[in-house]
């Protein structure tokens, strides 16, 4: 009881403080680490820099799903009408930018901060097909790579016809989780139809979206089901990397930032190593966006200038989480110690990444691809 | 004040929550699987089949597989319990077999998942042992991890609703039937089982509904092709955003349990009677 009066004593005492100080709300899709990286990280971060002011994050769940719930708050208080949003900040995924900016939810505040002139990279213009430019800024970049065991692969397939050919001579040593155990899977039949689909691959990663491109992909599936047969279907992305790390499969395809997260974990050997296969494999960034109606917008844009500084983005995206830079690297390099530099680019190089790191296709070209999958190559 | 009209208020709020929490979602998704594109019609279900047809034989065919296993196992330990002359066996299988019950799918998944792998703990205690090379280690994360998580969680709760029955059995049968020189394994199969069979029905039945509509496991153990209706379900509508084929899915598994459901009904209608 008496505990209980204090908390009322205290709820009273805070409500009726003059709300001089706000309160900024980033709302973001991923995994607990997300949530975890701005009440740990970034929060802390912000609330010295401009005090007075607090953080508070919440998550909306790993996946699409998680930007899914993000993108259906935002419709629902644009319908209802309301003046100022309960969001401040988002963190959403790719396929959902284009969307959001199309329905009018977001502010263009690319242009009012400091950082906005970093950014260098196509996918923060153009997202799926769908301009966004000054909508966004993105928070980091992750990719797809094959995870290989050296002892076992002497010399790692430099593009998809090797790894075919290498597949084949060994049988069940690739692994991958199909297309309903994560994105990893997926990622890799995605640059399967970049190499044997028979369509330009810049014309599925742009647009525009026709119909008889579809029709092009009955050989590629057809290998891909041939090829699926003879490798290991994993339990999922860290089921990939779980059989790697345990050497019942040889080589298969990982996020990244996972595969580096596990070895600093002690959970991958650190012999295993990565190569990004010709003509490459899609990865994805994820973006900052501001809503339009937010109520909160000059912090929301200080909160995010900071968040995509040179100085976070070096200690907190590459070296806390293994992943690629939201900026121009080049500007993050000289806020790095050499070894957190190395570790990231070792495997695979800044000029690998331009030349083999592609996006994902635009979404009606990505649903046809899966529903392909299913039809042609799992049934 | 009427009688039957204060019963009516009384029962009100039980009934808006049935209403608007059970009824009202489930038409929804009912009415839903029947629309695609804006119009009425069988599509959905077109391409559900089309799609999925290998996934949902599977589906039936693992968990009837899993709920006759069940089905065994559990009249074997309920048997014991009944039937062991060992007090302290009988005392120990009484405490152990429970535990499983307690323990959540998702749990199961993921510790099955370490211990049937190539590399898992079970292999390496058959090769430790000497019983197998590591060259005839093979993974059993496919169908057959699905069962064995299946029988694993599921048992006990059918053996716990079986002993309970056989416990409230009149002891008097089987002592004449001992009394005659049966053997315990004859006892079990020709004068209990027969008479507790409606709980074991029952407890099956349950358990299939219930493994019907596990996620985890699926997901966790094989989200291969051939998969769990569940796990296509869940790839529709995280993948596409198809809540259309995702309900039709659903509707398919509903058809499924509720030709069991129909079985439960007759029994508990029969027993009433």
């Amino acid at each position: 009881m008496k505990t209980f009066l204090q908390a009322t004593a205290l709820a009273l005492v805070l409500g009726t403080v003059p709300a001089t100080a706000a309160e900024l709300t980033v709302v973001t899709a991923g995994d607990q680490n997300m949530v975890d990286y701005i009440n740990e990280y970034l929060g802390p971060l912000f609330e010295k820099e401009y005090p007075g002011n607090t953080v508070r994050a919440v998550g909306t769940g790993p996946g699409d799903a998680g930007s899914q719930k993000i993108t259906e708050r935002f419709e629902a208080q644009a319908k209802a009408g309301s003046e100022k949003w309960d969001t401040d900040v988002a963190v959403v995924h790719e396929k959902f930018a284009g969307p959001m900016v199309q329905a009018g939810y977001l502010e263009a505040y690319r242009p009012n901060i400091e950082t906005g002139k970093l950014v260098t990279r196509a996918n923060a213009d153009m997202a799926l097909g769908t301009n966004v430019s000054g909508y966004v800024m993105p928070m980091f970049n992750s990719q797809t790579a094959l995870a290989y065991n050296p002892a076992l692969v002497a010399n790692p397939p430099k593009s998809y016809e090797e790894l075919v050919a290498w597949a084949k001579e060994h049988p069940k040593q690739f692994g991958y989780n199909g297309i309903k155990g994560g994105a990893s899977g997926v990622s890799f039949v995605m640059g399967w139809i970049y190499a044997f689909g028979g369509s330009d691959a810049n014309k599925l990663m742009n647009g525009p979206f026709e119909e008889a491109e579809t029709k092009k992909w009955d050989g590629a599936f057809a290998s891909l089901k041939d090829f699926t047969q003879n490798a290991t279907l994993t339990p999922g992305n860290a089921g990939t990397l779980d059989l790697l790390s345990r050497g019942e499969i040889a080589i298969g395809p990982v996020w990244v930032d996972m595969f580096y997260s596990w070895q600093a974990d002690g959970r991958m050997p650190p012999e295993i190593k990565l190569v990004l296969p010709a003509p490459g494999m899609p990865g994805q960034p994820m973006h900052y966006v501001i809503p339009a109606k937010a109520a909160n917008k000059d912090l929301a844009e200080k909160f995010v200038a900071l968040a995509t500084s040179p100085k976070v983005q070096g200690e907190g995206i590459v070296k806390r989480f293994n992943w690629y830079p939201g900026i121009d690297a080049k500007y993050v390099q000289p806020e790095l110690d050499e070894a957190s530099w190395n570790k990231l680019f070792t495997d695979i190089s800044p000029e690998d990444l331009a030349t083999n790191g592609k996006t994902f296709p635009i979404a009606p070209y990505n649903n046809a691809i899966l529903e392909a999958y299913e039809r042609q190559a799992a049934n | 004040m009427s009688k039957r009209l204060l019963g009516l208020i009384l029962v009100l709020p039980a009934l808006a929550v049935i209403v608007l929490l059970f009824l009202v979602p489930l038409a929804a998704s009912v009415v839903g699987a029947f629309v695609a594109d804006g119009r009425y019609g069988l599509a959905n279900f077109e391409k559900a089949f089309a799609l999925y047809t290998q996934d949902i034989i599977f589906t039936v065919v693992i968990v009837s597989f899993s709920a006759f296993i069940i089905g065994a196992l559990s009249t074997a330990i309920a048997g014991y319990l009944t039937l062991g002359e060992n007090p302290r066996a009988v005392a120990i299988l009484r405490w152990l077999y429970r535990w499983p019950m307690f323990i959540p799918f998702i749990v199961v998944g993921q510790v099955l998942r370490t211990f049937l792998a190539k590399n898992g703990l079970m292999n390496n205690m058959l090769i430790g042992a000497g019983l197998i090379t590591p060259m005839q280690a093979s993974g059993m994360l496919d169908w057959r991890g699905i069962v064995i998580a299946f029988v694993w969680k599921q048992t006990p709760f059918v053996t716990l609703l079986l002993a309970g029955a056989m416990a409230s059995l009149d002891r008097g049968t089987i002592e004449a039937a001992r009394n005659l020189g049966a053997s315990r394994l004859r006892i079990l199969l020709e004068i209990v089982l027969p008479q507790v069979a409606t709980t074991l029905v029952v407890g099956l039945i349950l358990s299939f509904v219930t493994m019907m509509s596990v996620l985890s496991v699926p997901l966790m153990i094989n989200a291969q092709s051939p998969t769990m209706i569940t796990a296509d379900i869940a790839f529709r509508i995280n993948a596409y955003g198809d809540y259309g084929v995702a309900n039709a899915l659903g509707l398919i598994s509903l058809g499924v349990t509720a030709c069991v459901a129909w079985i439960y009904l007759r029994q508990t209608m029969k027993e009433r009677a």
